[in-house]
């Protein structure tokens, strides 16, 4: 088993340069990448050796080719963003994996921005009490969820990314049907991380459609995953650009690809 | 001109022009949001590097020149799928051109025109030579691959330049699978610490 780990580990190399062919080997290779942080940052590595090598050889097409993609380009529709919620199976075994994921600091900021201004409305001591118990869950879920730092994915790096850069904003507004969204805003690399609280359950069928609404065109940002004790895990958008702000909406499942309702949240992005 | 200027002056984003990666990270947001004027630019700056790469493995200038439109064609379609997390714009756009080029030549119809082109598989080196043609990012990429064993640059430009799977590289130099991935692997890190990526 730890041989058959590491001949998979050394193929890091032929797989940046799309030297392993289609079959087996590549599925086991790239269902190790997924599990292996290390393959990952090391296959990022050769990749811009890669990219290099494709620079040093740089060489310009005949000029009219630029026409007729440009003109392809006019007629070809854009896909929109893939829907990442970060929901995982896993989750629902009631652990939350991008825990381990958030710098110390911010997550505790986070998380606690999340849940209090979750009840923000009202300073019952009641309330607050439940705030308190809530934020407590979510520490012993943080501390079960440890265990399973070895195992997040690839993906999560993203979040943490975000989470750790040196000059997020954080962001909060309350949804016009309850509930409060709150936001780390990472302006320098255009992207976010969106948890909200309390908002109201919504019937089957339906789900939270995320939108970045630009001056000229919206887009969606993905879907709002499932809550667990009313606090939704941390979602991500990229791609943000000046002038966009951060909807919300109740769509149809799966997800529009426009927004079918007036948003419950327009909240302006800095960047 | 000194040693000092050159390195200013170089643009890979391998190495540190930092502020021309990020330039081209914004270019493709935008570009994922439907801006035109971004995406001429960003082909202004990327069709070079697509298009060598593809030539440089398919070699037949009209095969080339059509797999190349057909990946600006992608870049343009799925840019919100770029995820910046994974490596910079200019990683994730030659990184789809040089796949595109392995699905073109191993796709069979495709792979016997090439087999005839190519059926002289010239010394690698000499390839490489004849492709890295003077300019800075040349001679930087050149003078790394130079600073490789003979096998470890064999391998990997057979690899990438030739796009012959790791397999296929192990039948032409006839050594065994596991000596070729420790190569091109071994190669890739000695590469990487020499070009200077992070």
């Amino acid at each position: 088993m730890r041989l058959l780990r590491q001949d998979l580990h050394t193929l890091t190399g032929a797989y940046a340069l799309d030297a392993l062919e289609e079959g087996g080997e590549l599925t086991r290779f790239n269902r190790h990448l997924s599990r292996c942080q290390s393959c990952a940052s090391e296959v990022r590595g050769f990749r811009e050796v890669a990219t290099a090598m494709a620079f040093a050889v740089a060489t310009e097409p005949p000029p009219e080719m630029r026409d007729r993609v440009m003109a392809a380009v006019a007629r070809t529709r854009q896909l929109p963003p893939e829907v990442r919620t970060h929901a995982r199976p896993r989750r629902t075994r009631g652990t939350a994996p991008w825990l381990p994921w958030l710098s110390g600091a911010v997550a505790t900021a986070a998380i606690a921005v999340a849940v209090f201004f979750g009840f923000a409305n009202s300073h019952t001591q009641e309330q607050l009490n439940a705030a308190r118990a809530r934020n407590q869950a979510l520490a012993a879920s943080q501390a079960r969820v440890e265990a399973e730092l070895s195992q997040a994915r690839a993906h999560d790096q993203a979040l943490a990314k975000i989470l750790g850069a040196p000059h997020v904003t954080l962001l909060s507004r309350a949804t016009t049907k309850g509930g409060v969204a709150v936001v780390v805003l990472d302006s320098a690399k255009r992207q976010l991380v969106v948890a909200t609280s309390g908002l109201p359950a919504l019937p089957p069928g339906k789900v939270y459609q995320l939108w970045l609404i630009g001056p000229v065109k919206i887009v969606s940002a993905g879907l709002l995953p499932a809550a667990e004790n009313g606090v939704t895990p941390p979602a991500v958008a990229t791609g943000i650009v000046k002038g966009d702000k951060l909807g919300l909406t109740v769509e149809p499942a799966p997800g529009s690809t426009q927004p079918t309702t007036t948003p419950i949240l327009a909240l302006p992005l800095p960047v | 001109m000194n040693p000092n200027d050159s390195d200013a002056a170089r643009f890979t984003p391998a190495t540190a022009d930092r502020r021309g990666e990020r330039d081209l990270d914004d270019l493709l947001v935008h570009v994922a949001r439907g801006d035109q004027v971004a995406f001429e630019a960003l082909y202004d700056r990327m069709v070079g590097p697509v298009y060598g790469v593809i030539r440089r493995v398919l070699r037949d200038p009209s095969q080339s020149e059509e797999v190349a439109q057909e990946v600006l064609l992608e870049v343009w379609r799925t840019a919100a799928r770029f995820d910046p997390a994974m490596g910079g714009a200019a990683t994730w756009v030659t990184t789809i051109a040089h796949r595109r080029a392995i699905d073109r030549i191993r796709s069979t119809t495709a792979a016997a025109d090439r087999e005839q082109k190519s059926a002289d598989v010239r010394p690698p080196h000499d390839e490489v030579a004849e492709a890295v043609e003077a300019s800075l990012d040349r001679e930087r990429v050149r003078r790394c691959l130079d600073g490789l064993t003979e096998m470890q640059r064999e391998s990997i430009t057979l690899a990438y330049y030739g796009g012959h799977s790791y397999r296929q590289v192990a039948e032409l130099l006839s050594v065994t699978l596991a000596a070729i991935k420790t190569r091109i692997r071994d190669g890739l890190i000695r590469m990487r610490d020499c070009l200077g990526v992070s």
